[in-house]
């Protein structure tokens, strides 16, 4: 099984925390920074086993990007955490998403929270 | 007729001398015809037959002449002078006139006897009711005089007649003058009354004119559109604000059902609802925003009642629109701006917050103590900083009137419960007990919003926790009357000095001195707690006592689903 996470993060210093966060509890980590690079990956390149996605994002949204994550059979099997800052986002998409993680997101928590989704080797 | 009148009219004022004088008018008038009449008729009789020369003729003649111009002496009289001069005059003429009518036989005992009856009972009409006797004497003594005259008996009868019929047309007469007395006295009551009823009525007619000119002139003034519907939702009253918030003509408006302007195209369908919820559902004062085409409006509705009537009675609605696009807009512009900031002041607080971790969690290689201590130093402020941008969130929502109460079955145990789990910690890392209680009279579900409740306490909590150095913090809830609950929050704190207390729940202030300061935090939480409070309907009461603790006390409606 893949052990490849994606994060969709758009700030560098999320994205790195977040990064090392994951490759800690031994995820293979991919990392795109705005919309349109995200979609490619997800369509061109990677099915990860995990996804961290951004709301807000340059180009193409974190929602559309959802939506399309969620259409794709390839998917079916991803789990799919939305980071955002903004609750309501949260609110409003979290039903589509496995988890909803609001900013600020702990190195602690998600370390542990990943930890217990990563798959058995 | 106009022009007969004004022959037989007698200028005065008494109505009773007006009526004799007319009367007299009439018979004067009248027997000059006659006389003037016989005038022609001799004088035509005498060329016909050229009898000037008789001499009977020529008496007649004169008589006549003589006749006709006394009563126009007498007519003139009336109308100028004296009524009853010109009554007395005409009937004394009437009287001697007639004893040249006859021969004396005829007169005093035979057919023209009945010839007197007129001078009687005219004059208790013309002249005064009781003259009748005076004629009566004067005819009783002529006729008794033409009878010794001529050497016959005096008909003692025909006298006594002559005052019997005094006597009837004197009862006639005076019943007469005082049915016509008393008639006057009605109409002259009526007339007070009419007139004091028409004084009356055009002084109401005035005030209200000038009242509904003054209330028209403060509606005209208004810039608010003001629209005032009867109870069957009719618009009887808009002002012209109205035409130019809504761009129509206020035909279209007033006397119009409120239904043709919620069916009014330019209306969104949300607002449509919120209008129809309005009119379906009066029975509360209303306040609510509604799209109309590019314009944001505030509708606020009102019922008006009519004091004077018993019962508080319904008499109808008024409606404010107040054009509220451009607060709307700078409210979308600040929640946007709110928004933006709080997700710009967030991420980079994520990436302190997530470094710091990183430290402290040793990613990167062992670290010492001094470092894990620094580490959890900058965890610790971050946190710090949070809390202050989630509070200026919910404040700029607040102010926005974004912040919504959500009403929901609440079990204030279990409240209770939650806050206690989420302060608990805090507490013992100061070593302060704290306590937790719940009245038994308290129901054991309520209606109110628990997410919000559990704001408040927490932040009370956190406070009491903070200016509390030992001792304990105690949460108590507890029902304060049938339609009341409350929820007590004490500390044993150093309390808040007495002048500051008024000031506790303003936006950024804290309380005054060094010590204060270096706790740090900006007092918002207060602030926001009221808020909240107030939005519940609820009220939130503070008593401190220096150096011996705070009690804060929460009021809210008590509602048992």
């Amino acid at each position: 099984m893949s052990q490849i996470a994606l994060i969709i993060e758009d700030d560098e210093d999320l994205a790195n925390i977040f990064a090392e966060a994951l490759r800690g509890v031994g995820f293979e980590v991919e990392h795109a920074t705005d919309g349109k690079a995200a979609q490619e990956k997800i369509r061109n390149e990677v099915t990860p086993y995990l996804v961290l996605l951004d709301m807000h994002l340059p180009h193409i949204s974190g929602a559309e990007l959802l939506d399309e994550m969620k259409a794709d059979e390839r998917f079916a099997g991803t789990t799919i955490i939305i980071t955002t800052a903004d609750a309501r986002m949260g609110e409003t998409y979290g039903d589509k998403a496995d988890f909803v993680l609001i900013k600020p997101i702990s190195f602690v928590q998600l370390r542990d929270l990943t930890a217990r989704l990563k798959p058995n080797p | 007729m106009k022009y007969l009148n004004r022959f037989l009219s007698v200028p005065t004022s008494d109505p009773d001398e007006a009526r004799r004088g007319r009367l007299l008018n009439i018979l004067v008038l009248s027997n000059i015809g006659g006389a003037l009449a016989g005038l022609l008729l001799i004088f035509i009789d005498s060329i016909w037959g050229l009898q000037f020369n008789d001499p009977e003729t020529r008496v007649l003649l004169v008589g006549a002449l003589v006749a006709s111009l006394g009563l126009l002496g007498i007519y003139r009289m009336n109308r100028r002078a004296s009524t009853r001069l010109a009554a007395l005059l005409y009937l004394l003429f009437l009287t001697i006139l007639f004893i040249f009518t006859d021969n004396p036989e005829e007169l005093s005992n035979g057919r023209s006897l009945f010839i007197f009856v007129l001078p009687i009972t005219i004059s208790s009409l013309i002249l005064l009711p009781q003259a009748s006797f005076l004629f009566a004497t004067l005819s009783g003594g002529i006729v008794a005089w033409l009878a010794t005259s001529i050497g016959q008996p005096v008909n003692v009868f025909a006298i006594i007649g002559f005052f019997m019929l005094a006597l009837v047309s004197w009862l006639s007469a005076s019943s007469l003058e005082s049915a016509l007395k008393d008639l006057r006295v009605i109409n002259a009551d009526l007339d007070v009354v009419v007139t004091q009823r028409t004084d009356a009525l055009a002084e109401s007619l005035n005030r209200e004119r000038i009242e509904a000119g003054r209330n028209q002139a403060i509606l005209n003034s208004i810039v608010d559109g003001v629209i005032v519907f009867d109870t069957k939702w009719n618009a009887t009253l808009a002002n012209p604000a109205i035409r130019g918030m809504l761009e129509l003509p206020l035909e279209m408006i007033v006397n119009k059902n409120f239904r043709n302007l919620i069916e009014h195209p330019k209306l969104s369908d949300h607002s449509r609802k919120l209008l129809l919820a309005m009119i379906e559902h009066d029975t509360q004062p209303f306040n609510f925003r509604i799209e109309w085409g590019e314009k944001t409006l505030s509708v606020s509705a009102a019922q008006v009642y009519d004091l004077r009537k018993e019962g508080n009675v319904n008499i109808g609605t008024v409606t404010v629109f107040r054009d509220f696009t451009h607060e709307a807009e700078v409210e979308r512009l600040k929640s946007t701006f709110v928004a933006i900031v709080s997700h710009e002041l967030r991420t980079p607080l994520n990436a302190v917050l997530g470094y710091a971790e990183m430290f402290r969690e040793a990613v990167y290689g062992p670290m010492n103590d001094k470092q894990v201590n620094m580490a959890d130093r900058i965890i610790k402020n971050t946190g710090r900083l949070l809390e202050l941008i989630n509070d200026l969130l919910d404040q700029a929502q607040m102010e926005s009137g974004k912040l919504t109460i959500n009403l929901s079955p609440v079990k204030p145990s279990e409240l209770l419960e939650t806050v206690h789990g989420l302060m608990d910690k805090t507490a013992s890392d100061k070593s302060l007990k704290l306590n937790s209680e719940i009245d038994e009279n308290l129901p054991e579900i309520l209606i109110g919003d628990g997410e919000r409740l559990q704001q408040v306490l927490v932040n009370l909590v956190s406070n009491a926790i903070k200016y509390t150095a030992n001792g304990e913090v105690s949460i108590r809830m507890f029902r304060s009357d049938y339609a009341k609950w409350g929820i007590e929050v004490s500390d044993t704190g150093r309390g808040i000095p007495h002048a500051e207390i008024p000031h506790i729940f303003e936006t950024f202030r804290q309380v005054e001195g060094a010590a204060t300061r270096t706790k740090g935090g900006f007092g918002l939480g207060l602030a926001i707690v009221k808020q909240l409070v107030n939005l519940m309907n609820g009220d939130i009461q503070v008593t401190s006592k220096l150096e011996k603790g705070t009690t804060f006390t929460i009021i809210l409606p008590l509602v048992i689903p």
